[in-house]
């Protein structure tokens, strides 16, 4: 049993680490934050030089034709450093849609793009109406001589402003279907709204909009897979700005005196700080577990696994960041000090794709991760 | 889990697997599965079966009936065993003295007892706790005085579990009383049969009768009893306290719980279908599996960096006795919650008279199980030392 990274993940780890550790420290980021686009094109263009971008896409379409287990190291070091770009939207979820569904012309035209960095993806699939649900979407397809329009509403769309093309789920043939949209065509009006942690997402408009079947069929086990794949990401990502706070707030219960003393004397506060300790074990280990799922990829289990462990993950991504923000005082109500960003994108992240309760009860839905036994019981 | 293991570690587990469900009696399987208070004979016959196979004590050296196995192979075993619900060796005698003896005793003391104890010919007991050594376990004042080639014992020991099956007992004593509180203990072996020797029953709030208090009235005991040197007790005592915390998550037990709290939950009807689909249990349930899953991995994860070639004891292990305890008390109180109005009456049976209505399954066991869990957060070391370790030694508080 080998559960450790390996060489080539951890030489990934270290490279990703030094780019961000020089290149994206507190005063860099503030600065990013700060500017209209809401993310550095100059960080976009060293992470393609160092084949991030192309890291999971096919060597045949100049990726590098890695797997999700490298994904996720470099979400976790994303997530440690905070970065804003849009990773999540590009690679993991439209990348990886074009990969499981698009044909090979759309694959030649799209893929390289994003690899070389010159490409930015956002998937719309969610909608006002819908909450988390991406089954049914209100948006509808019409196809006629002229070619393919969309009329519709989709919000939540991570990476818009910055996306070259958009992908939209719409209903066609009573299933559900995925669209290339140019996001400047006629017909389009979007509303780019920034997260709470800074991020920039917002709502599209389609009003009669020329689109592209991407692929063929109903694309909707292709959807549910790469949320999956999206939700272990930010696991992942989750576990890098949780690791990030708890070394902050430990930092700061030694440094911080009051009374005299260093704050992380007081009993209180050094127990409160082992729960967020045992907290983050938990996390890690629910982020493996979610890779795992992803990358064993079994339909009967990994939507399971997934959302076992995200549910654990937006619980402890509450906890830390509560506690964080706490255990700092006032300076972590401030925009001033880093703990209060990480506190932000936590709570985002626990609510990004779903949240914690609908989880739980789609898990007991399912059947939950134990089968019923007793022994003096009959089966069934 | 199997999926995450070698090939080699793939039959290993399926090999134990196939043990502990052939060789083990069903009966004594059946009763530990369903909450049944195991008798000594049960825990005895056992451990016999286990020890013949050379599966009673593998954590020991080699030359003295353990196996060289490593520290994935260890986990499988108990595991597996757990997941089979046979019941796990007597902790006393394999994980506490035996390694103790193993490791600082005499050849002579080896020769005389490690046999014995792996198969349970001695019933050993653990003389630490006293009225006023919890926690603070340097604190011991229960004293041995050389005279000549006896020692004489007298004080108090507490909390002495499953006391009253006792053959022998091994105690920390106070040797120096004017070295300083850590310097001045040993770690003596009292045959309980001596004369001075009283045991004591402590009646628990689950109605049972589980612990005990043994009081030392000038007891003789010969000098080769001593382990290791005089005076070096608690670095003995600190080597068996880290034995103590390995497995002490007790996740296959935990997940066999929890297998039932679900089977009884989906046949006890509510006005709206079973308990299993009450949204509310449902959840709180749901969560607790989530938990024992992280909990699991969370274990693979520390021993996939001992396989890397760490043996020391690692402090996350605070971590599993933690959150273990808290899971293993979770399941209690669902279990509890499961039995609802009939599992706030204590009764030894779930046999009622001709004419009413049969208790069912869990009626016995629930509500003493829920009382006697509250100990899995006080004993192995309490929640509050285990926040203390983590803190200090995790995050440098």
């Amino acid at each position: 049993m080998d559960l450790e990274l390996t060489d080539v993940q951890q030489e990934l780890a270290s490279t990703v680490g030094r780019l961000l550790a020089t290149k994206y420290d507190a005063a860099a980021r503030d600065e990013v934050l700060a500017s209209e686009a809401g993310y550095s094109e100059s960080m976009w263009s060293q992470f393609a030089e160092i084949g991030l971008l192309g890291l999971p896409i096919d060597e045949d379409y100049d990726g590098a034709g890695m797997g999700f287990a490298e994904v996720a190291v470099v979400m976790e070091q994303f997530g440690r450093a905070l970065t804003l770009e849009p990773y999540l939207a590009t690679v993991v979820l439209g990348a990886g849609l074009i990969t499981a569904v698009g044909t090979d012309e759309q694959k030649s035209e799209l893929l390289p793009g994003v690899a070389a960095g010159e490409t930015k993806l956002a998937l719309a699939a969610y909608e006002p109406a819908g909450r988390y649900d991406l089954t049914r979407p209100g948006t509808t397809a019409s196809v006629s001589e002229s070619g393919v329009t969309l009329t519709g509403e989709k919000s939540g769309v991570l990476g818009l402003g910055a996306a070259d093309r958009l992908i939209v789920s719409a209903a066609v043939d009573g299933g559900v279907g995925l669209f290339l949209v140019d996001p400047a065509a006629e017909g389009v009006t979007i509303d780019v709204r920034t997260q709470a942690d800074g991020h920039k997402a917002g709502s599209v408009l389609f009003d009669s909009a020329p689109a592209t079947r991407l692929g063929e069929g109903d694309a909707s086990a292709a959807i549910a897979a790469v949320i999956d794949t999206a939700n272990a990401a930010l696991c992942a990502e989750a576990v890098g700005a949780m690791e990030a706070s708890l070394k902050m707030t430990a930092e700061y219960l030694h440094t911080r005196e009051q009374f005299g003393f260093p704050i992380g004397r007081n009993q209180v506060l050094q127990h409160r700080a082992a729960d967020l300790y045992a907290t983050l074990e938990y996390a890690k280990s629910m982020a493996l577990y979610a890779k795992l799922a992803v990358i064993e990829n079994n339909p009967d289990t990994r939507h399971r696994d997934v959302i076992a462990a995200k549910l654990v993950i937006d619980d402890a991504c509450r906890h830390i960041s509560q506690e964080a923000i706490q255990m700092h005082g006032g300076i972590g109500m401030t925009m001033e000090y880093p703990i209060g960003h990480y506190a932000k994108r936590l709570t985002v992240i626990a609510r990004t794709f779903d949240e914690a309760d609908a989880l739980t009860a789609e898990l007991a839905e399912m059947g939950g991760l134990i089968e019923a036994r007793a022994a003096d019981l009959q089966a069934g | 889990m199997d999926h995450l293991l070698s090939p080699e570690e793939l039959d290993f587990a399926h090999q134990m697997r196939e043990f502990f469900r052939t060789e083990i009696p069903e009966d004594i399987r059946y009763r530990q599965a369903i909450g049944q208070e195991l008798s000594k004979e049960d825990i005895v016959t056992s451990q016999r079966i286990l020890n013949k196979h050379g599966y009673a004590v593998p954590n020991w050296p080699v030359e003295w009936g353990g196996q060289d196995w490593t520290p994935v192979q260890r986990h499988i075993w108990l595991e597996e065993m757990q997941l089979a619900s046979v019941p796990t060796p007597l902790p006393f005698n394999t994980a506490m003295v035996g390694p103790v003896i193993a490791t600082f005793g005499s050849q002579e003391l080896k020769e005389r007892f490690l046999p014995a104890t792996a198969n349970i010919d001695i019933w050993w007991s653990q003389g630490f706790s006293e009225p006023n050594a919890g926690s603070d376990l340097a604190s011991v004042k229960t004293s041995a005085v050389r005279k000549g080639d006896k020692y004489i014992v007298n004080g108090q020991k507490t909390w002495t579990t499953l006391g009253q099956h006792g053959d022998w007992i091994f105690n920390l004593v106070r040797t120096d009383p004017d070295a300083k509180k850590q310097a001045g203990i040993s770690f003596l072996l009292i045959d309980m049969k001596s004369p001075g020797v009283t045991v004591r029953p402590i009646e628990l709030i689950d109605g049972g009768h589980e612990v005990n208090e043994v009081f030392f009235d000038n007891v003789e005991v010969p000098v080769e009893n001593l382990v290791g040197e005089e005076n070096k007790g608690w670095t003995y005592a600190k080597f068996l306290l880290g034995n103590e915390r390995t497995g002490i998550a007790r996740i296959g037990d935990s997940k066999v719980a929890l297998a039932r709290v679900k089977a009884y939950a989906a046949a006890t009807k509510t006005s709206r279908g079973t308990l299993l689909d009450d949204p509310l249990f449902a959840a709180r349930l749901t969560k607790v599996e989530a938990e024992l899953t992280a909990l699991e991995f969370t274990q693979l994860r520390i021993l996939s960096t001992q396989v890397a070639g760490d043996d020391k004891p690692d402090p996350r292990s605070s971590v599993l006795k933690l959150r273990g305890s808290m899971i293993q008390q979770d399941i209690s109180e669902l279990m509890m919650d499961v039995l609802g109005p009939q599992g706030i009456d204590f009764v030894d049976s779930r046999e009622v008279p001709t004419g009413f209505t049969t208790l069912p399954p869990g009626a016995v066991d629930a509500g003493p199980h829920y009382y006697n869990y509250r100990k899995v957060t006080i004993y192995g070391g309490s929640s509050e030392v285990q926040r203390s370790i983590i803190s200090k030694a995790l995050l440098g508080l």
